[in-house]
């Protein structure tokens, strides 16, 4: 016996929905191997509504709408999408082409069906915590896609620094593939992926290339993570409302997936970006970087504090770079101190965001759990993107505590007089002689703010409902 | 809550008289509008026609329910026609269309009445229900299978 779950949608749900239904259902019934289950989502609302354990056990899904069905609860079945009235027409061959196509792509569903009971428990309970409303799902979305890039991207760099922290600068080497690897490539693809995803989450496959194009430019205008997030969303309801617009006659329809949407969309998204987002990003920078300069010789402990709240900020973002720049320009006049108290507090928050998975593990998703662990060797190795998965998950909670802790490390380590001649490498420059200068109260001062991290995550985000 | 609540004799017409899709739409519209059962017959030809730009609501097997959805409509309302020689309603199989429902419903409609149409459409899926229908010989006959199927 094959079990088929359907769902039926027409604009006005009041006759298309329920015959393209009772289509399906009378030709399962014709053939004597099929059970089927169809939800109807009609001018009444969803009716007969699939339930997890029914789309679990269904062998094909078949959506025959009109409308735009939520398609994510599909995910890992074998989906066949039609018109609703292709199932009033021939709903026979349509159960008959589901069925065909599962058997095709039958390997991939044994992979599961052979998963133990408790990776099945657990994975539910994970997609349970994940599942959020309206832009949280969207966010989230776009941050689970983002964040094997993070992991593949960060561990690469962090293996080029073994190899020696300038290793990477010899062409050819181990090392410079590592680098190009994590750095050049990954980690280029990081934004783009999180802003295309999240538009994705909101418009379906049209979001994807005006979401990538938007979030790629976010990188290359420098407004970081943060500008991705707006690329994405921007892309996302953008193309969304696009496709209720646009209204084209039925022999130009074809080209509203190839040409209309991908263009308008793209051009909108990408116009916006670089004369909505572009400016102000670069105007903060210059401003920080000036401020920054203005503060040079005031009061070390409080530019420390300042310096590291920066760092973690944006991660990557105009803000950080402003930080950064700085420190790094003040290595040619010889002063080493603001550059150790810079990477110190770019240290801490992928460490203190692994510390809090560690502890506090009802605050955070399974796939967080699991990326905390990715994220202590990010943070050790002074690789602050590390973080940017659970910022742009939850960036009102994180980015607070994240920045508390890295203020701290960054304001006693000006206290502590420490110095720092390298613009890179974590911890991987400590053992290095005559690198860093104070180098037990440097420890001292990562350490205090990676448990101010971890203790201000506690305190913000909130437990998880299971 | 019955189907005599929403289409009686007087809203069966056994032989349309079009021979064209607009025209049979226009001609159902003119028998709710005979009863009384909406305000505004033009908006609600307007209406049905743009539905039918959307996608035909010929969906095949000789059937075919144009339907609006109005404040121009009194009260959700079916009007049946017949055509003995079959019309070319665009359909989606590209045959001739026979069955005819026109369902108007107002702007805000009680569920109950969406559902009753709900299973009205699925009725019609079934190949006994129009082969009686088209078997028919009186609005009573059509009533009466409407209600008993």
């Amino acid at each position: 016996m094959k079990k088929i779950v359907a769902t039926t949608s027409c604009p006005t749900g009041i006759a298309h929905t329920y015959m393209a239904a009772e289509s399906l259902i009378e030709a399962a019934k014709k053939m004597d191997n099929v059970e089927i289950k169809v939800e109807t989502q009609g001018s009444v609302g969803v009716e007969n509504e699939l339930s997890e354990k029914d789309i679990s056990e269904a062998d094909a899904v078949i959506i025959a709408a009109d409308t735009n069905v939520e398609m994510d609860r599909f995910s890992g079945k074998y989906v066949v999408n039609v018109s609703v009235g292709d199932a009033i027409d021939d709903a026979e061959s349509l159960i008959k082409r589901a069925l065909k196509g599962a058997e095709e792509n039958k390997d991939k569903k044994i992979e599961e069906d052979n998963s133990d009971l408790y990776n099945k428990v657990s994975e539910e309970k994970s997609k349970r915590k994940t599942e959020r409303r309206g832009a949280y799902k969207h966010l989230m979305t776009g941050v689970s896609f983002m964040l094997p890039f993070v992991v593949a991207g960060g561990l690469s760099i962090a293996l080029s620094f073994v190899f020696g922290i300038n290793a990477a600068e010899q062409e050819g080497t181990l090392a410079a593939a590592l680098m190009q690897i994590g750095g050049g490539t990954a980690f280029a693809l990081m934004v783009p992926i999180l802003a295309g995803y999240i538009a994705y989450s909101i418009a379906d496959r049209p979001g994807i290339a005006p979401g990538m194009i938007g979030g790629m430019l976010a990188n290359s205008l420098g407004s970081g993570f943060l500008g991705g997030i707006i690329a994405g969303f921007m892309a996302g309801y953008l193309t969304q409302w696009l496709k209720n617009v646009i209204k084209l006659p039925k022999s130009l329809q074809g080209l509203m997936p190839v040409l209309v949407l991908p263009l308008l969309s793209s051009l909108t998204v990408g116009l916006l970006m670089i004369y909505l987002i572009g400016p102000p990003v670069e105007a903060i920078m210059t401003g920080l970087e000036g401020w920054l300069q203005g503060m040079s010789g005031s009061n070390a402990v409080i530019l420390g504090l300042i310096l590291g709240a920066m760092m973690a900020f944006d991660m990557g973002g105009p803000v950080n770079k402003a930080a950064y720049t700085f420190g790094v320009g003040l290595l040619g006049s010889q002063i080493y101190e603001p550059m150790a108290a810079i990477m110190a507090a770019g240290m801490t928050p992928p460490l203190g965001l692994a510390l809090a998975t560690l502890l506090f593990k009802k605050r955070f998703t399974q796939q967080e759990i699991e990326a905390g662990k990715a994220a202590w060797v990010m943070g050790i190795s002074f690789i602050t993107e590390g973080a940017i998965p659970f910022a742009a998950a939850d960036p009102l909670r994180v980015i607070p505590s994240i920045m508390t802790g890295s203020a701290v490390t960054g304001a006693l380590s000006m206290l502590f007089g420490a110095s720092l001649k390298a613009p890179h490498g974590g911890i991987f420059v400590l053992p290095i002689p005559n690198v860093v200068t104070n180098l037990g109260f440097y420890v001292l001062a990562i350490a205090a703010g990676v448990i101010i991290t971890a203790i201000m995550l506690r305190l913000l985000k909130p437990q998880l409902v299971d | 809550m019955e189907v005599k609540e929403f289409i009686n004799t007087s809203l069966i017409k056994m032989n349309l008289e079009s021979s064209k899709k607009n025209e049979v739409i226009k001609e159902l519209i003119n028998i709710v509008a005979d009863n009384d059962l909406i305000t505004d017959s033009e908006e609600v030809y307007k209406k049905a026609l743009d539905r039918e730009a959307k996608g035909t609501t010929g969906v095949g097997k000789g059937v075919a329910i144009p339907h609006v959805k109005s404040s121009a409509v009194k009260k959700p309302t079916v009007a049946f026609g017949r055509s003995k020689d079959g019309i070319d309603y665009g359909s989606m199989d590209e045959k001739p269309t026979y069955l005819f429902f026109l369902i108007v419903v107002p702007e805000e409609s009680h569920d109950q009445h969406l559902k009753l149409l709900a299973q009205l459409s699925r009725k019609l899926v079934h190949d006994d229900f129009r082969e009686s229908l088209m078997e028919a010989k009186s609005p009573e006959d059509i009533l009466d299978i409407l209600e008993n199927n």
